[in-house]
């Protein structure tokens, strides 16, 4: 293993990326325009007038030839620019994208950290008695949880923490830091209600399958006590999968983002993405869409990226 | 190297031990969703108001009279949760249904094919479609198709969730398929029933389906439980089934408003609805679970 074949490794994964974003391009583009029927009268419904038609058409920039569009729409996105919203005129769809990104991003940050936190302790909870009272309890618990709708557990945690104790908000947000930090917490929770879970899972699975390994009973014999086996042994080994898994939870974590925004009215990338399936505004969702397909892109990568510099066995993989 | 104990099987034999195996947590699951699959069934046909009916007081906290309470205008919340439940679990069947069979066929076929463009091509637009956060795409989808119509048996808002759920969730199944069947393919009795003679239609067909379609079901179950959590949450976003249709998601999304003076108009069904995705995943889990 060298390093050049680690940068080689990499870029092939960069690459990979890179493919699979323009296939999300494409198929971004074709999402309006493959439905069947006319889009127009599809989003202003049967009643409206002839302008109202002909303005949508070319906010939507469908009065040019279909080639045309697509080199267009090509070239805009190169610029950094996601078109103009057909409902507010004169706001870009990157500038919305841009103002309520900042919301939605420390929402899943909070949910990461939360859910990251509560996994590793019932995963290896669960793990070090695998079968056992504990065990089952914790994998009831990861299951329910798993099964409660994100908005469910919001709307619960309100109930308890707003409306009964009066600890925290119910929801809103106050603009600006340090102010905002307890409009995060419960949105942050019910964020973690769904990727806790999934954490907890693969780590108690990680757990139970490293303690079988034969390095486990080399370490048994070299005499190294119960506790230096978890700390040094299997902590590690249950922990590295959670790189991998934070990268690919990432879509479902802007997912829950959306909704946990929702119950709580919190100014982010969800409230637009509501406001404008309303408001049938298909340039913002179109925006939406291709940027958060982007951010999930980007998070795969990442933890593709990452995984081979702290687990040495997956350099040598190749 | 210690090896695990296997469990000792507590159904000895018949047909139970083979539907159930030795998982105490199937058995569970099979007997929890089967009650709450009955009651979807029985409850707005034995009731005796319609989910729609105004039959008491607004905001009567449960009783005897009406176990889950009445909502904000005097509606039965208890057949109202059944009687959604059964739109829930409909869809979600018929999407994951639907979604199982185009994308095993797909998988398996982009796997086991000699012409590795076909396999490219399809997969470069599975890899696009995985790569939206599932909601988004759906409501991108819902916007486009546009129909808020009733369309038979399905409420308004309905028929456009479902299409878009259709669009979206084969691709999973496409890439596990593939993935199955690229093992497979040169598994050695795959390999001998090729030198044998065999057409590859048959080989695909007696050979590499069965292999596949054992993880993409056991992996369905499991996805039954998001469709319905989707499906559910699609009302938030002001997507999903339109009231006054009961839908679970639409039946809290209207209780939602009124949590500090009426809980059980949201936490009834919620509940129910939990305890139908525990139910489901503890079915799945034990058929995915490698401890015999």
């Amino acid at each position: 293993m060298t390093l050049r074949a680690g940068w080689g490794q990499a870029a092939g994964k960069v690459g990979q990326s890179l493919l699979t974003l323009a296939s999300v391009i494409v198929l971004v583009f074709l999402l309006v325009r493959l439905i069947p029927g006319d889009p127009v009268t599809t989003i202003l419904g049967s009643e409206t007038s002839a302008e109202a038609e002909a303005a949508l058409r070319t906010a939507l920039h469908l009065d040019v030839p279909p080639v045309q569009q697509f080199f267009d729409y090509i070239a805009g996105l190169l610029h950094g620019d996601l078109g103009q919203s057909a409902v507010q005129r004169g706001d870009s769809v990157s500038g919305i994208i841009a103002g309520a990104l900042p919301t939605t991003l420390s929402i899943v940050a909070v949910g990461m950290l939360l859910s990251t936190i509560a996994g590793i302790s019932l995963g290896l909870a669960a793990a070090l008695s695998p079968y056992k009272a504990i065990d089952l309890t914790v994998r009831t618990i990861v299951m329910l949880l798993y099964a409660t709708p994100t908005f469910l557990i919001g709307l619960l945690l309100t109930l308890v923490f707003s409306i009964q104790l009066g600890w925290l908000p119910a929801g809103g947000w106050a603009g600006s830091y340090p102010d905002n930090f307890p409009f995060l917490v419960l949105p942050g929770i019910a964020l973690s209600g769904h990727l806790g879970p999934i954490i907890a899972r693969t780590v108690r699975q990680a757990a139970i399958e490293s303690s079988q390994q034969l390095y486990m009973e080399a370490a048994l014999s070299r005499g190294l006590s119960k506790s230096a086996l978890n700390f040094r042994h299997i902590l590690p080994n249950s922990v590295l999968p959670i790189i991998t898994l934070l990268g690919i939870s990432f879509g479902s974590l802007l997912t829950g983002a959306i909704i946990v925004e929702a119950v709580f009215g919190l100014p982010g990338i969800g409230s637009e993405m509501t406001k404008a399936v309303a408001r049938r505004d298909y340039p913002v969702i179109q925006g939406i869409a291709l940027m958060s397909a982007c951010a999930v892109i980007v998070g795969n990568l990442l933890a593709e990226l990452i995984y081979p510099l702290v687990d040495p066995r997956a350099r040598s993989a190749s | 190297m210690t090896t695990a104990t296997l469990p000792r099987p507590f159904l000895a034999q018949g047909w139970l031990r083979a539907l159930v195996g030795t998982h105490v947590s199937r058995l569970v699951g099979i007997v929890m969703f089967g009650t709450i699959v009955a009651m979807c069934v029985l409850v707005p046909i034995l009731s005796p108001y319609s989910p729609n009916d105004f039959v008491n007081m607004p905001f009567m906290a449960p009783s005897w009279a009406h176990p889950f309470g009445t909502d904000s205008v005097g509606r039965d919340i208890f057949v109202r949760t059944f009687a959604g439940g059964s739109v829930d679990l409909i869809a979600a069947a018929f999407t994951t249904g639907f979604a199982v069979i185009v994308g095993t066929t797909l998988g398996t076929l982009a796997g086991a094919t000699k012409h590795r463009w076909a396999d490219t091509i399809l997969m470069r637009i599975v890899d696009a479609v995985i790569a939206f956060p599932l909601i988004i795409l759906l409501l991108a989808l819902v916007v486009a198709v546009g129909s808020d119509k009733p369309w038979g048996f399905a409420p308004a808002g309905l028929p456009a969730a479902l299409i878009a759920l259709m669009c979206v969730q084969w691709a999973v199944y496409a890439r596990l398929a593939r993935g199955q069947a690229l093992a497979l393919r040169n598994a050695d009795f795959v390999v001998a029933s090729r030198v044998a003679g065999l057409n590859p239609f048959s080989i695909v067909m007696r050979h590499i389906t069965p292999g596949v379609s054992r993880i993409t079901l056991a992996y369905a179950i499991g996805d039954v439980v998001l469709v319905v959590v989707i499906l559910a949450s699609l009302p938030f976003l002001g997507a999903g089934v339109q009231p006054p249709a009961p839908e679970w998601g639409s039946i809290m999304y209207e209780g939602r408003g009124f949590l500090r003076n009426a809980w059980w108009i949201t936490v009834m069904p919620g509940a129910v609805l939990a305890l139908t995705g525990l139910s489901l995943s503890f079915i799945a889990d034990s058929l995915l679970d490698n401890r015999r």
